[in-house]
């Protein structure tokens, strides 16, 4: 019987071999083989003897850590305050987290530069206000582009949280308070360890789509935040050294592999 | 495809056969594909050189962008052969070439009208002069040379640069004092130490052209280092085209295209080398063709916003493209390395 479902999905399996690694492994094949030379690791000595491009790597797994962390804080909220929502107004609640889906990432990007520059409705207001005198500096720094990266990323990590959260039975919270444990307790020692595993996988997944951001860097950090993938760009398209490219992406794949080979090590002793 | 690839082998091994293949390369296709980079700039390709070409020879000419060398190399590595002709700035020009990824233009074939002399390269036809220019928002102290431009002191007000340095870098050189004649080979270390002094006051560092004008009109920055073209006619930016860099976008013949397609190219090229279709273009784009003519053809009151017009051109320096493609890798690497020092 094991047999007959292969069949079905060979084809798929294929397509994704063919489209898709295959690809992949040409492009990181690159690093090793010179046309005509044969094997070679040069391309990643040249990245160790110049250190500065892995200290651009280095920069973009900082910057995505507090993208990353500024989800959480904002995301995890504010799905619960979904949870406790009526179904009519849950319905709303999620549609207008979906919402910006629709929306093109460039125009969402360049919306925060009408909200948040010096002339911007934010400053504007805090002027009006007399909060601030001189326009508060929210865009072109690290402060934009999370601002930026959170906003773009946030439904990856709100829609899974969600669906856990709602997942869980009311009548734990319930039986947790019938034997006297106060509110605090009850989130912490029930509530919480059963939304951690949606709250993990939508952290990496968070946090390794940060890794390979473009745009938002680009626009709101005002070119200021150096990021892997705006550097990668340089070297395929302006100079080009597809060859140091690729080793570059070797080591990014790497290191997205290694968190994510951790993710699962603690998954593992959680579910265990 | 099959039968081509069967008579240039027949003919690299029979002399005889090239009489054969003379006459194939004598052929014009009616349709050719050409990857530009797209936008106004596109349009202007349209509107002035193409809609002639069709009129007089019926060859259409299907545009495609945006261009950048990643993209050739992918185009030649693949081997494909139905893109002739591919749109490269200078310094990428330059690349290609040592790349292998462009081959010698035919100029008895182009047989072209009067041209700048830099414009007319082996392997580029240098088809429109862009500038990189100062401006800035108006009513600001207007600086008069690039040392005034990086004093932020005399001129206080936030920068914005490009976030390229072949198109960065010299200007900081030159505001080290060093003249727009003796600034190749380029002291790199002036130019990031002047950047270094007034870091502080550049808030952002562009990646595309039509950020610095939106954000002078923001008044999120007050003056920057820009394409003039963006800038022009305007009359909420000021700017000063001395010191300027004059530079070239060309198109170059992509390796391997077909005989065929590369005669058509050539009647596309002729045509641009004519200064009415490049007073055409110039009416899409403030951009001007190679013709040491045009200025007679262009409206008198917009002279000045031209990259070539005499009073522009006389007073800017041009691109060394050269330089930058031994280069550019190497610079690169302290460009990241500042970049990270912000």
């Amino acid at each position: 019987m094991r047999g007959q479902g292969f069949g079905f999905i060979a084809p798929l399996l294929v397509l994704m071999f063919v489209a898709f690694n295959a690809p992949i492994a040409y492009m990181l094949g690159l690093a090793f083989w010179d046309k005509g030379r044969g094997f070679t690791l040069e391309h990643y000595e040249g990245l160790i003897e110049t250190p500065v491009y892995l200290r651009v790597l280095g920069n973009t797994l900082r910057i995505a850590l507090i993208a990353t962390l500024a989800n959480v804080v904002i995301g995890y909220p504010l799905a619960h305050w979904m949870r406790g929502l009526r179904n009519r107004a849950r319905l709303v609640a999620i549609a207008l987290v979906v919402l910006p889906f629709w929306v093109s990432i460039l125009v969402r990007t360049y919306a925060w530069i009408v909200v948040l520059g010096n002339g911007g409705l934010v400053n504007r207001a805090l002027q009006w206000s007399g909060l601030t005198d001189e326009p508060v500096q929210f865009l072109y720094n690290e402060l934009g582009v999370t601002i930026g990266m959170a906003n773009v990323l946030l439904p990856f990590l709100v829609l899974p949280l969600f669906a856990a959260m709602i997942r869980i039975d009311d009548r734990l919270l319930q039986a947790a308070a019938s034997l006297g444990a106060p509110p605090r307790t009850i989130f912490w020692k029930v509530y919480f360890p059963l939304t951690l595993p949606a709250l993990a996988a939508g952290t990496l997944l968070v946090f390794i789509l940060c890794l390979g951001f473009y745009v938002t860097p680009a626009i709101l950090g005002g070119g200021r935040v150096p990021m892997i993938s705006n550097l990668l760009d340089t070297l395929i398209n302006q100079i080009p050294r597809w060859e140091q490219a690729s080793a570059i992406s070797t080591i990014l794949l790497i290191v997205a592999l290694l968190i994510f080979a951790g993710y699962r090590r603690l998954d593992r002793k959680a579910s265990a | 495809m099959k039968r081509r690839t069967f008579v240039g082998a027949a003919a690299a091994s029979v002399p005889a056969f090239n009489i054969l293949t003379a006459g194939l390369a004598r052929a014009q296709s009616k349709e050719i594909r050409m990857i530009e980079s797209g936008g106004k700039s596109g349009e202007s390709i349209e509107v002035g050189y193409i809609e002639p070409l069709t009129k007089k020879t019926g060859i259409k000419v299907v545009r495609e962008s945006p261009s950048s060398l990643g993209k050739l190399r992918a185009l030649v590595d693949s081997g494909q052969t139905t893109t002739v002709l591919f749109e490269l700035g200078s310094g990428v020009m330059v690349q290609a070439r040592k790349l292998g990824l462009i081959e010698k233009i035919d100029w008895s074939a182009v047989a072209p009208a009067a041209m700048f002399p830099e414009a007319k390269n082996d392997y580029g036809f240098g088809y429109q002069y862009f500038s990189t220019i100062m401006a800035w928002r108006a009513g600001q102290k207007e600086p008069k040379s690039w040392a005034e431009f990086f004093d932020t002191k005399a001129f206080p007000g936030k920068r914005c640069l490009p976030d390229y340095p072949h198109y960065c870098l010299p200007f900081a050189v030159m505001a080290s004092g060093v003249p727009a004649d003796k600034l190749y080979p380029l002291d790199v270390d002036a130019g990031f130490k002047k950047l270094n002094e007034i870091k502080k006051d550049i808030s952002v560092w562009w990646k595309a052209g039509a950020q610095p004008p939106q954000l002078l009109k923001d008044n999120e920055v007050q003056y920057v280092i820009c394409w003039s073209g963006r800038v022009v006619g305007d009359p909420a930016f000021g700017m000063n085209f001395a010191g300027g860099m004059a530079d070239l976008s060309y198109f170059g013949i992509v390796k391997n295209s077909k005989p065929e397609d590369r005669a058509s190219a050539y009647k596309l090229m002729h045509e641009m080398s004519l200064p009415e279709n490049q007073a055409k273009a110039a009416t899409v784009i403030s951009y001007t063709g190679p013709s040491p003519d045009l200025d007679p053809l262009l409206p008198k009151d917009k002279l000045a916003e031209f990259p070539t017009s005499k009073q522009n051109k006389a007073i800017q320096w041009f691109q060394n493209a050269e330089w930058w493609a031994d280069n550019g890798e190497a610079v690169n690497k302290k460009w990241e390395a500042f970049k990270l020092s912000l």
